[in-house]
């Protein structure tokens, strides 16, 4: 992931009609829901089905979107394509690499 | 309140829609992260509006959206489909399989908020028609039902005055009425043919009123010339209704031309033989004929209803259709009640 995720909270809570409450239940389950996230990317990867990994993928790429990650999301948006594709060489990488990029979301949003 | 159903396998996706439909007020929304029990849940009840998301395990949006709409009564539900920007080929799909709208992900509230509303009313406006239709529906059938009884009225009267310059009296036209309805469900006619020959049986002798009345009134025996007048009776009264716009009246016009023809050809005016006489027509044969034999005139007797009874038995198969008889006969037990609420002292006035 090329760029270090940056918190825009004012470009998030503008989504939000600037409701603090949606926001700061959203982060809750974010934190919540994080390993179950990076679990099911591992399972569809083991699977080894490229339309399991695409659909995981899919979901990921929409959670990023909502914390305003565009870098994140963007990346999620190219191993989608590349899992519709089944280009199965260096998917495996780009999924590790999303797993991470969750787990840095979420650094960020519990220090925030 | 508008019910509001949302289907989304991500979690956070879900609570976040639950927080905007909330937002948007007077809506309660119904959650689903798994589409088979959402579709389950639809069978059963009828959302206002459904937000679906499309990339979901074991059923995707569009076909959601397919097997919803496949639901009775869900066609024109609004659907609001949620979806990536980059997905446009889906959208054109969801488009075509039903969907009214789409939402991008990440979910803008104002863009929400626009357009859940946009398809909540869309829901409003057709509730208002469905109700409207509804309300409507109810005030035709009331209307309806409030000119059949001015109708059944108006018959009642015409053939009162048919009735009124002969010997005859208004208790007959009811007796023979109801006689014929217990002949008609003796034969497993329906229910809306049965009513059909109680409100149409009181015309048969609406032809009457073109007798004159030296014949009509005459208290010996007519001549046979005489009798071939009044024999036209059946024919003045089939004219008097058979082209009317009412069902009733035309089926009046039915019975009165043919309530005295005998099943073995014998009758007038046509002479029509068995099934050729108009089932109607065969039907008021037994309960007027049963009637007038029953009932005391002023130059005879009423005969005993197992003397009664005997005249129909002995005419089986020759002035009547045997059916008829043995409907009438099976229905002994209604036949007794109509004499006792329809007795000749006790004319309802009208």
């Amino acid at each position: 992931m090329a760029d270090a995720f940056v918190l825009d909270k004012k470009s998030i809570l503008e989504r939000l009609g600037g409701d603090e409450d949606i926001y700061a239940m959203m982060v809750d389950m974010y934190l919540q829901d994080v390993d179950n996230n990076c679990a099911a990317l591992d399972g569809a990867l083991q699977t080894g089905d490229a339309d399991a990994i695409r659909r995981e993928v899919h979901t990921v790429k929409g959670l990023l979107a909502t914390f305003s990650d565009e870098s994140g999301a963007a990346e999620a948006q190219r191993i989608e394509h590349q899992a519709r594709d089944g280009e199965m060489a260096g998917l495996a990488a780009g999924v590790v690499a999303l797993q991470e990029r969750l787990r840095e979301v979420a650094k960020v949003l519990s220090g925030g | 309140m508008h019910t509001v159903l949302i289907i989304d396998d991500s979690d956070i996706n879900l609570t976040l829609i639950k927080a905007l439909v909330l937002k948007l007020g007077e809506c309660s929304p119904v959650l689903f992260d798994n589409p088979l029990a959402a579709l389950e849940w639809c069978r059963g009840n009828v959302p206002d509006l459904v937000i679906v998301d499309y990339m979901m395990p074991d059923m995707d949006g569009l076909r959601f959206i397919s097997a919803f709409r496949a639901l009775h009564g869900r066609n024109e539900i609004p659907v609001l489909m949620i979806t990536a920007n980059d997905q446009k080929d889906v959208r054109y799909e969801a488009l075509l399989g039903g969907a009214n709208d789409f939402l991008t992900k990440p979910i803008d509230r104002i863009e929400f908020s626009a357009r859940a509303r946009n398809m909540l009313s869309l829901r409003t406006g057709q509730k208002f028609l469905a109700d409207r239709a509804e309300h409507l529906a109810v005030m035709v059938e009331a209307r309806t039902a409030e000119i059949r009884e001015r109708e059944k009225e108006l018959i009642f009267r015409i053939s009162r005055a048919a009735e009124f310059r002969d010997p005859e009296t208004g208790a007959h036209i009811q007796r023979m009425a109801h006689y014929s309805q217990v002949i008609a469900q003796g034969l497993d006619l329906s229910l809306e043919q049965q009513k059909l020959i109680l409100d149409a049986a009181p015309m048969h002798d609406v032809g009457k009123i073109g007798i004159p009345d030296y014949i009509l009134l005459k208290p010996g025996k007519l001549t046979h010339e005489e009798f071939e007048v009044m024999k036209g009776h059946a024919r003045i009264g089939y004219e008097l209704l058979k082209e009317s716009g009412s069902e009733i009246m035309r089926a009046g016009a039915e019975v009165a031309i043919s309530h005295h023809e005998k099943y073995d050809g014998s009758g007038y005016p046509h002479g029509l033989k068995g099934s050729h006489i108009p089932l109607f027509g065969r039907i008021v044969a037994v309960a007027d004929v049963f009637d007038a034999l029953t009932s005391e005139r002023p130059y005879k007797r009423a005969w005993s209803l197992d003397d009664a009874c005997q005249f129909l038995e002995d005419g089986r198969g020759k002035h009547f259709d045997p059916l008829c008889v043995e409907a009438f006969l099976a229905g002994w037990e209604q036949v007794l009640e109509i004499r006792q609420r329809f007795r000749d002292e006790d004319i309802p006035s009208i």
